[in-house]
């Protein structure tokens, strides 16, 4: 095992900058996902350190050791790819010992080792088998246990689960936390689906466009995102966000959205007048509320309801933009009705619109 | 009675497909089928149509006493050279062009296509005179390397687009698993592959094997190869038709046990599974 530093690392396809000045430590023993949209440059960024991608700048460490122009083979890596990359033409047993075939070990150890993994992975009856016998769960398997047979110093995921239905989804998700709880080898995870990346990860990595928007413990980036972006890419369904400009001549300041209507928002006695902000504030804090009219409450309207059992999920019509609600109780209102939608003062964010950086009090 | 074919195909009876498919194949095979009867008839015989007959082996023998073992030879020799030669150089070089991305590489592979766009009867001169001044007419080198130029454009073209089929991701599984760009290929890439080398050596086998014009101007007497030294038995003073014929059948036979033996490699879906789509 070891760790990852990744040290102002900098990549460009042409004149295209991909990865920008990109810094990251990764302790020994720490899962990491890095996240983020489609070309927001994690798999580039992932490659790179599995040595399948030129680096332009900076340095990557595994332990003390540089490995900018060290081969992939020499890495000691593994690697489980988005279409598994399994090798059709070798059964199972072929696929999981390629790695230490590869190491010239002894073929009774190689054998001893397949057969460990395959008993930790429940693959012991498909050993003989060739991958196009395999169901997707099972060449999903076989992939992990291609990684886990090496004893790497890391693995890297670069999508694994997104090939799979929901609910094989949901079952390797477990699989794989409880084999990293096993093993605590350090792990980089590629995925763009945040609940993933919430669920398995010590800590989470969001990028944008090559950069890193923000570093933390899952929960902290839910409860504290740095951004609006990191807001809204984080949870799920993801925050609402609305627009509105500071008024109020005199006395207190208060929240104005572009077509007139009053946000109930506390606002830093600081924060100058004019300014254009994004009042963020997450489907599951949204309250719903009678309509009442003059109350401190959003009056909104009904405009689909999608109830999926534990929760129902309503979304609102508030002026001439959608709101999302998540009400845990049972939901009655049909479609076109008044809603009242309350929002906690506590759970509000506010947002430059411009740059996007939160503000704290006093900003 | 219960059926799953759709209503179209039921409207064709069974023995009606199978019995176009059979006349289809007579009259393929039908000349084929005239010169393999014409090898084991008598000599006297030889243009009979008739099936009553004895056969024999007497064309063989006789083309046997006048020495075509050694022609036969020489185009084996020439055929297993130039194929396996052009194998072991257009095979990697397919490879690279399916995988390096380098400024030339689209110029490249045009120019490789280009040796196959002139007529062959463009480069007899040029090869007749470069052979002579190097003194290697009438040997195999000189089959050996004229074939070699052909059969590169056919091996690199075909195995680039069986290389471009493959994910790259399974190289790239190779290299991570311990492997050199090499060694992934050998282990990982080659096998993959194995029906599209098979199906390019046969191409290849056949056209070195069966080529007449070339061996025609480039060899005399040494190096002279099987269908050039059928012609030979046109002779002045008479047509040998079941010498002829018995040549023929000998010539054919390795292409039709060749292909026999690697049929099963000629069929396609080996890749099947490892990736999901």
């Amino acid at each position: 095992m070891s760790s990852i530093s990744l040290r102002h690392l900098r990549k460009h396809y042409h004149d295209q900058p991909v990865i920008h000045d990109l810094s990251l430590e990764i302790a020994d023993g720490e899962f990491v996902a890095l996240v983020g949209p489609s070309g927001c440059g994690k798999s580039t960024l992932l490659r790179m350190v599995a040595g399948l991608e030129d680096i332009h700048g900076g340095e990557i460490r595994l332990g003390d050791r540089l490995v900018n122009d060290v081969a992939p083979k020499a890495r000691d890596l593994a690697m489980v790819f988005q279409n598994y990359a399994l090798y059709p033409h070798k059964t199972v047993a072929g696929n999981l010992g390629f790695a230490l075939k590869m190491q010239r070990l002894p073929r009774t150890e190689i054998d001893r080792r397949v057969r460990e993994v395959a008993a930790v992975l429940g693959l012991e009856d498909l050993l003989e088998r060739r991958p196009a016998q395999l169901s997707g769960g099972q060449r999903q398997r076989v992939a992990m246990g291609r990684a886990i047979v090496r004893q790497p110093v890391a693995f890297l995921f670069d999508e694994p689960l997104s090939n799979l239905d929901a609910k094989l989804r949901v079952h390797m998700r477990t699989e794989i936390k409880t084999l990293h709880q096993r093993l605590g080898t350090t792990s980089l995870y590629v995925t763009h689906d945040q609940i993933e990346a919430m669920t398995l990860a010590d800590r989470i990595v969001v990028l944008r466009d090559g950069r890193i928007e923000q570093v933390g413990r899952p929960l902290d980036l839910y409860e504290n995102p740095a951004n609006a972006f990191v807001a809204q890419f984080i949870g799920s369904p993801s925050m609402n966000l609305i627009a509105a400009r500071v008024e109020g001549q005199d006395g207190r300041p208060r929240l104005l959205t572009d077509d007139g209507l009053a946000l109930p928002v506390p606002l830093p006695a600081t924060v100058e007048r004019g300014r254009q902000l994004l009042v963020g504030i997450r489907p599951e804090h949204l309250e719903p509320t009678a309509a009442v009219a003059g109350g401190d409450a959003l009056e909104a309207q009904v405009l689909v309801v999608e109830p999926t059992g534990a929760e129902t999920q309503v979304v609102a019509e508030f002026g001439k933009r959608r709101l999302t609600c998540l009400a845990r109780s049972r939901f009655n209102q049909p479609p076109g009705s008044a809603l009242g939608l309350r929002l906690p003062p506590e759970h509000t964010y506010l947002f430059d619109a411009g740059s996007g950086q939160r503000l704290r009090a006093g900003h | 009675m219960v059926t799953d074919r759709p209503a179209w195909r039921r409207q064709l009876p069974g023995w009606t497909r199978d019995g176009v498919s059979v006349l289809v194949l007579v009259v393929i095979l039908a000349p084929f089928l005239w010169m393999v009867l014409m090898a084991f008839r008598p000599a006297h015989e030889a243009l009979d149509l008739t099936l009553g007959f004895r056969p024999t082996l007497e064309a063989f023998r006789s083309l046997w006493a006048d020495g075509f073992d050694r022609p036969l030879l020489n185009s084996l020799a020439v055929t297993l050279i130039s194929t396996a030669l052009s194998m072991l150089l257009g095979v990697p070089a397919a490879y690279a062009l399916s995988r390096w991305r380098f400024r030339a590489r689209s110029p490249v592979a045009f120019w490789i296509l280009c040796t196959r766009m002139a007529p062959p009867i463009a480069f007899t001169i040029p090869f007749f005179l470069a052979f002579r001044w190097l003194g290697l007419l009438d040997t195999w080198w000189a089959l050996v390397v004229v074939y070699l130029t052909f059969n590169l454009a056919i091996v690199i073209w075909m195995m680039q687009g069986f290389f471009d089929a493959l994910p790259q991701a399974l190289e790239e599984a190779a290299w991570l698993d311990g492997c050199s760009v090499w060694s992934a290929f050998w282990h990982v890439i080659l096998p993959l592959t194995r029906p599209g080398l098979v199906a390019t050596a046969v191409l290849c086998f056949i056209f070195s094997w069966s080529d007449f014009f070339f061996a025609l101007i480039l060899t005399r007497t040494q190096a002279l190869t099987a269908p050039v030294a059928i012609v030979n038995l046109l002779q002045y003073d008479g047509w040998e038709w079941s010498k002829i014929a018995a040549a023929g059948t000998l010539v054919m036979l390795p292409v039709v046990v060749f292909t026999m033996l690697v049929r099963q490699y000629l069929v396609h879906g080996l890749t099947a599974g490892g990736i999901k789509d």
